[in-house]
């Protein structure tokens, strides 16, 4: 699905920074969220995800630069965007001698909403049957989602998650995932959602913000991102260096590696009609593959790091 | 907004150990007096009049409840915002819609409401030990209600310092032994200090004996911390 430029803008940074002890941890971030979007936030450890998640919240104080949420100042009118944000920070708060209903029903004093929605967002996490129990006993991913529901009880328009699957094994990665995917279309709410790992939000996303060392290095729709990702086509044939040359003298793109020929970002037409002239000239081909690069390289080329994925 | 909070506060301190501390101050306090009471029966009881009986009755639960209540206000400060630093839950509660001051103030306010229930229950308990070591009436209910009372007003400074001190610091370590240094500090504050040290206030000596003089500094100076302490409190950032 492609954005329109038209779509209204939900959340919009301008030359965000924050200095932490004289050292700029967020770099001038432009960052746009519109309406409906699943906005992946990505980024490896470190690299000032949750300090911008911590200023978009109101946390924590911008060094320079603004942010409109819903198109208001959050300097200003903090409290009315909040009214309409859910969050998660990092790992989930909770008061672990409380039960999860006992924790959902701390936030809704101060909410204001009906009682009724906590037993709602317990039945859209899927905590109904455990809302008796004292939450020190919870697992991992039964406080993670507890922590959704309580993001989920003010019924938000803008949900902010940060790192929701962090040190969770893959089974709860999969249900947050699967939790996470299925919100949009209940309750029609726009969500920012960071990880370190581009595998985990890229079949959920629409949109994709990378930063690396505090500066936002990449924002477009994932199709955009997928688009890059395109890998190239190898061709493997008799007599390629020949083969490269009369390619090349007829314009096509074409490199030379380890005995093959590459076309990079080829479409369909143009590896057909390079296929047909090596068959016209008597050229035997013998195997055209695609060779995907992995959004994860992508990632890694962009972020310019190993270690932390 | 603030019952709000305030509702919300008390929700979370349920079944906490903090209450037990609420009740166990005064209950340790007055049964201490109990045992001495009972010990030295004949020296302080025996042959003397009613009147004074209660008053020296109530002298000596004061002299117990003034460093049980210097204590257990930087305890049961450290306990109230321990909830939000145990789990790190500042960051909940600061990302919902309230105001940073009124969270503040929120925690304040529940640390001294549960120290003003523990002076209110010294009062009861005091006339039930009088009752109990045969003190015959009438029950000088005005001089238990300001011995209740005044010292707990008297303290604001410290409340509102361990208020500040326990919801801005993640470890507990600093209050705390603020906390327990000041107790030591007001124990032997009565003859040696000047007037004006804070510390010598809740036990309501002062140059012109009126008790009133030191409630109403402490109070006006408790309220000055309280302020200090919240524009702190929403300067910082959320850890």
């Amino acid at each position: 699905m492609e954005m329109s430029a038209n779509q209204e803008l939900i959340l919009e940074t301008n030359e965000l920074t924050k200095k932490l002890g004289g050292k700029p941890v967020v770099k001038a971030v432009n960052m746009q969220i519109r309406r409906g979007d699943i906005y992946g936030f990505l980024g490896p450890n470190g690299a000032g995800k949750t300090t911008t998640i911590r200023m978009l919240l109101g946390l924590a104080k911008p060094t320079a630069g603004s942010i409109r949420i819903f198109g208001k100042d959050i300097r200003k009118m903090r409290l009315a965007i909040l009214r309409k944000v859910g969050s998660l920070v990092e790992y989930p708060s909770y008061y672990g001698h409380l039960t999860a209903t006992e924790n959902l029903e701390a936030v809704r004093r101060l909410l204001g909403v009906p009682k009724s929605r906590i037993d709602e967002v317990l039945s859209i996490v899927r905590l109904t049957k455990e809302a008796k129990r004292p939450v020190r006993g919870f697992s991992l991913g039964m406080k993670q989602r507890l922590g959704i529901a309580t993001a989920l009880l003010g019924d938000p328009e803008l949900l902010v998650l940060d790192e929701p699957t962090n040190g969770l094994d893959p089974a709860g990665i999969q249900e947050i995932r699967e939790l996470i995917k299925s919100l949009p279309q209940t309750s029609g709410v726009t969500i920012l959602i960071s990880s370190h790992l581009l595998s985990e939000v890229e079949q959920m996303a629409t949109r994709v913000g990378i930063i690396s060392k505090g500066e936002l290095i990449y924002e477009d729709s994932i199709h955009r991102l997928r688009e890059q990702a395109q890998g190239r086509v190898r061709l493997g044939v008799s007599n390629p260096e020949s083969a490269w040359r009369l390619l090349l003298s007829h314009g096509y793109p074409v490199g030379w590696e380890n005995g093959r020929l590459t076309v990079a970002k080829a479409d369909d037409r143009t590896v057909a009609s390079i296929v047909a002239r090596l068959v016209k000239q008597d050229f035997e081909v013998y195997r055209v593959e695609e060779e995907t690069a992995s959004l994860e390289s992508i990632f890694l080329q962009m972020t310019g790091t190993e270690g932390s994925l | 907004m603030m019952l709000r909070i305030l509702s919300s506060e008390f929700l979370k301190i349920r079944k906490k150990l903090i209450w037990l501390l609420v009740a166990a101050g005064p209950i340790g306090v007055v049964a201490l007096q109990a045992v001495n009471y009972g010990v030295r029966y004949d020296y302080l009881v025996a042959g003397k009049e009613t009147a004074k009986l209660w008053s020296g009755l109530i002298g000596n639960v004061s002299m117990l409840a003034l460093p049980a209540l210097m204590v257990g206000l930087a305890l049961v400060a450290s306990m109230t915002a321990g909830i939000e630093h145990q789990m790190n839950a500042w960051k909940l509660t600061l990302a919902l819609p309230v105001r940073k001051r009124q969270v503040f103030a929120g925690k304040f306010l529940l640390t001294a409401l549960l120290l003003l229930i523990s002076c209110t229950l010294l009062v009861p308990l005091t006339v039930a030990l009088g009752l109990a070591l045969g003190f015959d009436g009438p029950i000088p209910y005005g001089d238990l209600l300001t011995n209740a009372y005044y010292p707990y007003l008297a303290a604001m400074p410290f409340i509102a310092l361990q208020a500040w001190l326990s919801v801005t610091m993640a470890n507990q370590t600093l209050p705390l032994t603020i906390g327990i240094v000041g107790m030591i500090v007001s124990m032997f504050a009565g003859g040696r200090f000047p007037d004006w040290v804070p510390y010598k206030w809740p036990q309501l000596v002062n140059a012109s004996h009126e008790p009133l003089y030191s409630v109403t500094a402490g109070v006006a100076l408790g309220l000055v911390v309280f302020v200090a302490g919240m524009a702190e409190f929403v300067r910082k950032d959320v850890k």
